[in-house]
Formats: C-alpha cells, structure tokens, sequence
C-alpha cells in the first residue's frame, strides 16, 4: 500500500473520530523523535566509517582474533583447529598434574590420580622459605603463565615439565626450574593459560590488595615484551595473583588476618588501585572469581575450615573498603590466620600442602562437612582441583 | 463429598470456577497473569517432555527459544514408493531437524479440537493426538486448582461453543475428544454446557424478573449466540442458539495480511516464489515456525545479497530465524484488543534485524475486518429468526468475550437493539463462571 493511502487513512480517523487526532499526532511525534535519534546514529557511523576510525578498530579487533586463534591452534597443538580435533587430545588432557612451585622459580609437576589422597612428600624444610610453596592443579597440555614480583611474565607448557610419579619424596633440587626468576625478584604466581581466547581481562591482585585490569587485547604485545606490571601502588609491595576473567564477574581476595573483599569486574580500574585497608603486618593469601552455586571455603593454618554461601559476598563499590570480617578478634589475638581460601563447588577437591612437606588431596565436600583438614603439621598451601579439571580441553 | 467445578477451555484463554450455591468463586490458576483468573490456552513442551501451561509456557519458551542456535540435521523421515508401467523403485524421503530445538509451543488447542485435517502432531520422538494435547493442558490446570482448592477435583463442566464444527460428525467427535481427555485427567463426571448458555446463567444471578436475554459470546475462536428466557430458574428456556466460526484470532489474521506483509517484502518481491510463499505463511502461526530451514536460509540470504528487498527480507530473515512469531502475533493482538478503548495505537516489533512500525487506526482496522461484520449480523439476525422473537422483545444483550469489546461489534448492536439493553459482562470470566453454576447445580 503506498504510504500517501495510509496518510489518507489516517485523516480518515481523524475526520471520524477527533479525539483520534490528538492521539495520532502524538504518535507520529515520538516515532519522529525516534527516527532522528537513529539518523543521528547513523550519521556518527558514517563518519567513523569516513574518516577510518571504525577500520582501525576493525583491524585491531582482527589482529586480536588472530592471536587468539593461534593460542587456540597451540592449546591443541594442531594448526587446524576443528570441532573434532579436541577429541583427540581429550585422553591426554584427561592426566591432571599438580604444580607445585615455591618463589625461586622451582616447579615440581606431579601427575594426580583421581583415587589417590596422597600425593607424595617434599623433603625440604619449607617452614623456613621465603613464601610457602603454592599449589595449581592443571591438565597436561595446559599453558601457563609465570608471573614474577617484578611484573615480568613467561609463558610456558606443562608438557615441558618434567612429570613426577606421585607417592614418591622430592627434594627442590629435583625441581624444574624453567624461568629462572632475575636479581631480586622471586616467582609470585602460575596461571592457566587456555581460557585467554575466551577472557576480556587479566586480573592482578597485589599482597597488600592492589588490584589492577588489563585488556586481554593486550595479550599479544604483554607475551611478546615479557612484561605485565607489577599491579602495586607502593614501592614495597609485589605482585600476587594472576587471573583471568570476563565481564559482569565477581572477584573477591582474603588475607591473612580473615578480611574478605568481593568486587565486581566491571568496577576495576585500569590502573592499579588500593581496594582494601589493612594493618600493616596483614597481607593478601588468596583471590579468586566466585560464581553464585560455589562456595567459599577458607584454611587456617591449623586446619580448619569455614564455608561461607558465595551469595553472601558483598561487593565493595568504595575505593578503600575493610572488607568482611571471617575470623573473630579473640581468634586473632589466639594467633588463627588463614593461608588460603578458594571458591569451590561439592565435588572440586583441594590440594593441602602441611609443614611436613606432605601433599593431600582432599574432597572439597568432605572438608566443608568435617570443618576441618587433618595433616601432619601447620597447612601452609592449598590449592583448587575443579571437578571438571582434566575431564576434556576446557578444564 | 465429590468436588465439582466448571472450566472454561477457550481458544485463547480458559478458566476454572467453583460454585458453593451462594457465589461463584474463581481460581487464581495463573499467578503470573494480569488477571490471575485467566491463564492463557498455551501449551510448551519441552525435548525432555516437561510441559507448562499460561505464563509459565510463555515465559519458558522466551527464555528457551529467542535468538537461540540451530543445528538442522538431515533425517529419514519414509519412503515413497514409486511405481510405473514397467518400473519400481523406491524413494527415501529426508526432513531437515532442528536439533537444538528446546521445545515446542502449542496454541489454538481448541481450534485443532474442531479442524477434522489436523489429527496431531509430532513433538520430538512422541505423536501427540489432538486428545493428548488437550489432555496435557487439562491435567495440569485440574493440579493447579486442586492445589489452590487443596482437595481432589472429580467432576467437571466443560464449556463447548455452540458448533465445534459445521459438520455433526465433526461436531460429535471434538466433543468426545474432550470428554475423553477430561476423563483421562482424573475426572470421573464430565458433562457439557454451551458457552453462551453458561454466560446466561452467570447473568441471570443479576437479574430480579424474568427477561429475554441475547448472549453475544464473541472470543478468540468462534461466536456464539443464544436467545434465552432467564429470572426464573424453573422456567428457563432457550429459544435458539447459533454461531460461526469467526472471531479474535481471524481478525489478528486479517491486519497480517492486509498491514503486516508489506513489511516483510510482500509489494517487493515478485518474480520468486520461494519467497512470495514464506511471505503468505506469516499470517499462518501453525506454519511459520516450520519454515525455518536451512534451505530457507539459503534463499533469503541469496536474496538480500542481490538486493531484493534487502532490508524487509533481512526482517523476515529475523522473523523465522529468530523465533519472534510467537512476539509478532502477540504485538498484533495487543495492537487489535488496544483499538477497542483507542481510536490509533502503534503495532511494532524491535529486534535485531527487525524494525517494524505501523501507525494502525480503529478506522483502518474496521475497514479491514468490514467483511466479517457482514457474516456476524447474518448469524445474528438467523438465530433471532429461528427464536421466532422480535429484536425489540429481547430485554437485555449480553456481551462476553474479548472481541465483544470491538467498538464494531458493540455499534451493530446498538444498532439492532437501542444502545440500553447492550450490557457488557465480564469479558473472560462470565463463561466459567456459569460453568461453575451449571457445575453446581
């Protein structure tokens, strides 16, 4: 129908009914008000177009799919990535290794049986290291990356560790030692790398609760030059943790002495910024994403365990919050502290690292219904195995 | 003591009543809805055959179903047997199946009730009988109301039109196909009222002398009229009762096609007729869904990529792609119901790729629908006739129904019986609750 009838129609109605006319104006006017609305639009991206800001990004965003794209190719070691070829490696990413890793640099890679509770034992007297040990457990053709106090990062292969049997004793000697950490910086943290296809951001939280976001767009120039930053405000403070995440996340970090701050990814700052105040012999021992069906579990070192719905998590919106208080000020003055904290589903388990020099694995369920972890000594390290860790490519 | 209740099974909404001998109570069998009393005639079926009913079916498949992935796969679906004077071979015949298909959303149940070419239909792996469709829905509205009444409902009246069917064979059948799934559900008494009647019934608890009273029951599905003797529950008398096959959802079909087709290339696009079918499947809601195959595809991107319409093929890309007929249809009934109260409302649809936009007028849609006014007033005047009244001794009309409420309708008639005796009643509760009466009884 060519649009002067409908006119017509519409003088129609007016004619029959004027209370009609009003109305129609009206309706008329807001679709108008719309349609500028979107001409202006158009008429922004038309520019953009024009003046080739919009190819820029265009290309930008390209060269970003392409690097992801080549991670990808890496992650399953094919140059042809097709929805088939995942199923041929699904058997060798189905061996889960525990990285166990202490601030010199030294990585011990130990394969992990399902069925087992011991893993195996270190001989060395960790009690008196610099930082306890740290524990990550990954799939055999995962990539990691190492990042070290003074914000250089390296990108590494498990498979390119040595594997170890479990159930054995080992001393850091016989520990991998593929980054040798440089003068004066130690090793702050490994993250897995496969998920960087699939990220908007890295996230790094500082010891003394710096926290700072970096565009995974980044990534290519970050690897490239081998540095990431050190994410910390004050002179004196080093990197942390490392980890990646996607919008509209939640991210939340707990130190020692109990205080627990949840932040919404969007929220972060580009720039590294202080987000919790803290005492000055208080330091961050743990940060991780939560989701709404997990759990937050937390370790002291003695052993205990306390689980707190992730729902509760408030999320900090103020620049410089004190966080949630988990451990009571009598339980302070006792000497409680935690070493580390994980958000966790039932069927996850935790790896537990005890003064001895004993590694466990432990049944995040278990834990949370004794409310306790029995080792040989004071826990220094825990670490997270997700249920679906080591079930297929995407652990 | 044995429960019984009245339930309204309408095309478009339906109901459920009880009655204690003093008043009438309806149950709030839909929460969720507006109007809680009312739950929408909507059945959706999920791949794993969990089935919801009213909002809950609406909101499941929105949240199931718009803008969500495909995968077709080719699958045998027979075999034709070919045979010629001196050859014979046989032909394995595919569909194309969408495999992610999370479920599927039936509506009109009523209508298939009465349309002697639709026997059932597959969902997934299961043939589902017109009965068992209507057994679905009756069985989980029967646990809602026995949930809200916290007793077993065993007895039931249902409300049926007038005709099912021009045809008595037809007519019979609907009617026992009804019954038998009222009795499948657990109801162990099952009678029937016409729905025109049970509104009667529902006036008559407003009326202090005996009158003579039209029931005008204009819904989504069909019209009914029945011309009664009402006031004196000992002398009740129906005089005469008739009806046609017109109503709300033909007059959502008519501003489809004559208002909404022009957006999706139709005017544009001649010379393919691959195309020009897809177009005169829109107004059709039982063959929309399925014209999302990837041959489709493959023809509209061919299309718009030669610049055929593009961005009105682009929109009825979106329209079969993206799930949004259930949206579309919807938009367009909104659009119908809000020209009862207002003389211009705006039907549109916003989405990805489409931006659809139509100034609609309570002039243009009388224009368009003229046509079925004509048959409505013939149906009118026959069953006046074969009541053997004159119009001028009918007391009082009564208007139920969602498209009673069309200022056309409502005009014709003030124009046959003097604007004072036109009464409205309540537009979807006056039918069950006359159930519920004749339940009661």
């Amino acid at each position: 129908m060519p649009f002067s009838n409908k006119i017509d129609e519409w003088i129609k109605e007016a004619e029959t009914r004027p209370e009609s006319a009003l109305m129609i104006v009206k309706l008329i006017a807001k679709r108008l008000h719309d349609l500028t609305e979107r001409n202006e639009e158009l008429l922004a991206e038309n520019i953009a177009l024009q003046n080739g800001t919009r190819v820029e990004e265009y290309q930008k965003r390209i060269v970003h799919l392409e690097y992801q794209l080549d991670l990808l190719k890496r992650r399953f070691g094919t140059d042809d990535v097709t929805l088939v070829e995942p199923t041929v490696h699904s058997a060798e990413s189905s061996i889960l290794k525990m990285l166990t890793y202490n601030a010199n640099g030294r990585i011990l890679r130990i394969e992990v049986d399902p069925n087992t509770q011991s893993l195996g034992h270190i001989k060395n007297d960790m009690i008196n290291d610099r930082e306890p040990p740290r524990l990550l457990g990954v799939p055999s053709n995962e990539e990691v990356l190492l990042l070290f106090t003074s914000g250089r990062v390296s990108a590494l292969a498990v498979s390119d560790i040595p594997s170890l049997e479990a159930g054995d004793a080992w001393s850091w000697e016989q520990a991998a030692l593929p980054d040798e950490p440089r003068a004066g910086e130690f090793l702050a943290c490994i993250m897995p790398l496969s998920h960087l296809p699939l990220s908007d951001f890295f996230l790094q939280v500082s010891r003394r609760g710096c926290v700072k976001k970096t565009m995974t767009s980044m990534a290519q120039p970050i690897l490239a030059n081998h540095y990431l930053g050190k994410g910390a405000v004050q002179k004196s403070d080093q990197a942390f943790d490392l980890t990646l995440c996607k919008p509209k996340e939640h991210f939340a970090f707990v130190t020692q002495e109990g205080h627990l701050l949840g932040l919404d990814v969007d929220g972060l700052s580009y720039s590294a910024e202080e987000r919790i105040r803290l005492t000055a012999t208080d330091f961050v021992v743990a940060s991780f994403l939560t989701r709404s069906d997990e759990s937050l579990l937390f370790v002291t070192q003695t052993g205990k365990v306390i689980v707190r719905e992730s729902n509760n998590l408030e999320l900090s919106k103020s620049p410089l919050a004190k966080g949630q208080a988990l451990i009571s000020p009598a339980r302070l003055e006792q000497g409680v502290r935690f070493i580390g904290a994980a958000s966790v589903q039932d069927m996850d388990r935790i790896a537990v690292l005890d003064a001895t020099g004993s590694l466990t694995v432990h049944l995040a369920e278990a834990m949370t219904g004794a409310g306790s972890i029995e080792a040989g000594g004071v826990i220094l390290s825990i670490g997270l195995i997700p249920a679906e860790a080591g079930k297929g490519p995407n652990p | 003591m044995t429960l019984k209740v009245g339930i309204d099974f309408g095309t478009s909404n339906s109901g459920v009543a009880v009655y204690d001998g003093q008043r009438v109570k309806l149950l709030p069998v839909d929460p969720k809805n507006v109007l809680p009393e009312v739950i929408k005639t909507i059945l959706y079926v999920t791949r794993d055959y969990r089935s919801s009913i009213g909002q809950d079916a609406v909101e499941a498949y929105y949240r199931d179903n718009v803008n969500r992935q495909r995968r077709y796969v080719k699958q045998w679906a027979g075999e034709i047997d070919v045979r010629g004077a001196d050859m014979h071979y046989v032909r394995d015949i595919y569909v194309y199946v969408d495999e992610l298909k999370p479920g599927r959303l039936l509506q009109y149940l009523k209508t298939a009730l009465r349309k002697p070419e639709y026997q059932g239909t597959q969902i997934f792996e299961r043939y589902y009988t017109v009965g068992d469709l209507a057994q679905t829905y009756l069985s989980l509205l029967k646990r809602r109301a026995e949930d809200i009444l916290g007793d077993s409902i065993h007895a039931v009246t249902l409300g049926r039109p007038v005709k099912f069917s021009e045809t008595p064979e037809q007519d019979h059948k609907a009617e026992d196909t009804l019954r038998q799934a009222a009795h499948e559900v657990g109801f162990k008494e099952v009678d029937f009222e016409l729905e025109p009647i049970a509104a009667a019934l529902n006036y008559e608890q407003s009326i202090t002398k005996p009158q003579n009273v039209l029931i005008f029951d204009f819904g989504g599905g069909t019209l009914d009229i029945a011309i009664m003797r009402l006031g004196d529950p000992h002398q009740r008398k129906v005089f005469a009762s008739g009806g046609v096959d017109i109503a709300g959802s033909d007059f959502d079909r008519a501003i489809i096609e004559k208002r909404m087709l022009s957006h999706f290339g139709y005017g544009r696009v001649k010379y393919h007729p691959e195309i020009l079918e897809m177009i005169h499947a829109i107004p059709d809601w039982m063959a929309l869904p399925e014209l999302g195959t990837p041959i489709n595809r493959n023809i509209l991107e061919k299309a718009i990529h030669s610049g055929i319409a593009p961005v009105r093929l682009k929109a009825l890309q979106g329209l079969i792609y993206n799930d949004l007929a259930f949206t579309f249809y919807n938009r367009v009934e909104a659009g119908k119901i809000a020209l009862s109260s207002d003389g211009a409302t705006i039907i549109s649809l916003d989405d990805k790729d489409i931006a659809l936009w139509e100034l609609y007028t309570r002039h243009q849609f009388e224009t368009d629908i003229q046509h079925y006014l004509i048959d409505v007033e013939k149906v009118l005047l026959d069953t006046i006739a074969v009541s053997g009244l004159e119009p001028k001794e009918i007391d009082a009309v009564v208007k139920t129904g969602g498209s009673s409420n069309i200022p056309l309708f409502t005009e014709m008639l003030t124009r046959i019986f003097g604007a004072e005796k036109v009464k409205a009643s309540n537009t979807f509760s006056s039918v069950v609750a006359g159930l519920a009466i004749k339940a009661g009884m």
